[in-house]
């Protein structure tokens, strides 16, 4: 268990320390969130609807499609030396390999996610709520449902020609539950509406989280063998 | 002329690297169309062949990089089961690809892949596999820095790191320069301890036939001939080989 422990450390090591060297993903992710919610603001007739009553539904499009951004070049890198193929022809379990990219991944949208909802509150003039602990948990969930369909799906997607086009289309429909569970708590939590009418919503992102990440975990081996 | 060798059975029976009737298609394409192959600890076999022939396929079968359509292959007597990963432990892989990360630096990349074997020690293993194969003063440059020669090292670094018993070559000298070439052919020769086994894939034929202990020519697919090496010189090889590949023998 030590080893298969160490094994989805060193893939987490990796992947953050790559991150951290080449900030690609990072400034991509976090480039399109500020400049989403800047359009987002210049887009709105303030005369017809308020900003706040659809905040919530725009954070959750932005994150997914930042999210998009960061989470389909997981494996670019990994491709350039054909690295992926040493990682999987070592001894580390498929899954191990699955789970560190996912946690690594996780790592990355879950802080861009906060710079969202940081940037759309400073445009849209929003409060963080009664419950930003409810609210981080929202984000942590929602953002770990997607990164471990969008890492699975992006390994699928990286060995065809028409990869980047391929991963939103196979995607987008699977995120439909999150999205609506996620923009749904995320709505009443920064509008201070009690705790007791998320948890609903926060069930709902919990049970996709867990059945993203065990799907992810017990399928990614048939995506990735030859 | 095609010549069958017997190799010599291990004191267990079950030879250090074992393929029955391996096949791999892709779609209409079949690239390697039924080879055995037996090889002991010791042995060092090198396969020849013309562009196409299928040997990269056949060197991911032995590595179990790729699923074989028909067939299988064993280490040590183990099958391979894509199921289970210890097996992995025992087989090493150099290929024209280094596996590495040009990001990270030459240490960083030993020590990622060996957490990924559970290997203890990393911090007297790295520095002893750098100067084993001339690395010791760029433990701490980035790949993305090094030259094709140093990479190359640094991958054959890579793959004999957690000391594997199965050494796989894919064109272990491309676009190496003599003196990189010579290291690389240093560290070579030291793998013919009587322990490992190793399979090398080149064009090559001065090099690939220097080492090699077993010879073979793979030609659409399958071994057309395949000997040992001490039948030959090299020259009397060239001539084979042209006459084996263009269907003369």
């Amino acid at each position: 268990m030590s080893t298969y422990l160490g094994q989805i450390r060193a893939i987490v090591w990796k992947d953050l320390l790559l991150e951290l060297r080449t900030r690609e993903r990072v400034v991509a992710m976090g480039a399109f969130a500020v400049l989403a919610a800047v359009l987002f603001h210049y887009s709105i007739d303030r005369t017809a609807v308020r900003p706040q009553d659809i905040a919530a539904g725009l954070i959750w499009m932005t994150i997914v499609f930042g999210g998009l951004l960061g989470v389909g070049r997981t494996f670019h890198l990994e491709s350039e030396d054909g690295a992926l193929k040493g990682v999987l022809l070592s001894p580390a379990p498929k899954d191990a390999v699955f789970l560190g990219k996912t946690i690594s991944n996780f790592v990355l949208l879950y802080a861009v996610s906060f710079l969202v909802v940081g940037v759309f509150m400073l445009f849209f003039g929003m409060e963080l709520g009664t419950s930003p602990a409810m609210l981080a948990l929202a984000l942590a969930l929602g953002s770990l449902g997607f990164v471990a369909l969008g890492t699975l799906f992006a390994a699928m997607s990286s060995a065809t020609r028409m990869g980047e086009t391929l991963l939103p289309i196979l995607l987008f429909p699977l995120l439909v539950p999150m999205v609506i569970a996620g923009a749904g708590a995320t709505g009443r939590l920064l509008a201070g509406r009690p705790v007791a009418e998320v948890a609903g919503n926060i069930r709902m992102l919990a049970a996709f989280a867990l059945m993203a990440v065990a799907a992810g975990a017990v399928l990614f081996r048939f995506v990735v063998e030859d | 002329m095609a010549s069958e060798l017997e190799a010599p059975q291990s004191a267990t029976g079950a030879p250090a690297l074992e393929a029955r009737g391996i096949v791999r298609e892709y779609g209409p394409v079949t690239a390697v169309a039924g080879i055995d192959l037996s090889l002991e600890p010791g042995e060092f076999l090198t396969v020849f062949g013309p562009n196409g022939a299928g040997k990269s396929s056949l060197l991911g079968l032995l590595a179990g990089a790729l699923r074989p359509t028909r067939g299988d292959v064993s280490v040590n007597g183990t099958r391979l089961d894509f199921g289970e990963v210890d097996w992995r432990r025992h087989i090493g892989v150099l290929s024209h690809q280094g596996f590495l990360y040009p990001q990270l630096t030459a240490e960083e990349n030993l020590a990622f892949y060996g957490r990924l074997h559970g290997l203890a020690d990393l911090g007297r293993r790295i520095p002893e596999r750098l100067a084993h194969v001339g690395l010791a003063d760029r433990a701490s440059s980035l790949v993305g820095h090094l030259s094709h020669g140093m990479r190359q090292r640094l991958a054959l670094a890579r793959a004999l790191f957690h000391d594997p018993d199965v050494i796989l070559l894919d064109e272990p000298y491309t676009g190496l320069d003599p003196s990189a070439a010579a290291v690389l052919r240093g560290v070579l020769t030291e793998l013919k301890d009587g322990r490992r086994t190793v399979v090398m894939v080149t064009h090559n034929l001065s090099e690939g036939f220097a080492l090699a202990s077993r010879v073979a020519i793979q030609v659409r697919g399958r071994f057309a001939w395949q000997g040992s090496a001490d039948q030959l010189d090299v020259p009397d090889f060239e001539r084979l080989y042209h006459q084996v590949v263009e269907g003369r023998a």
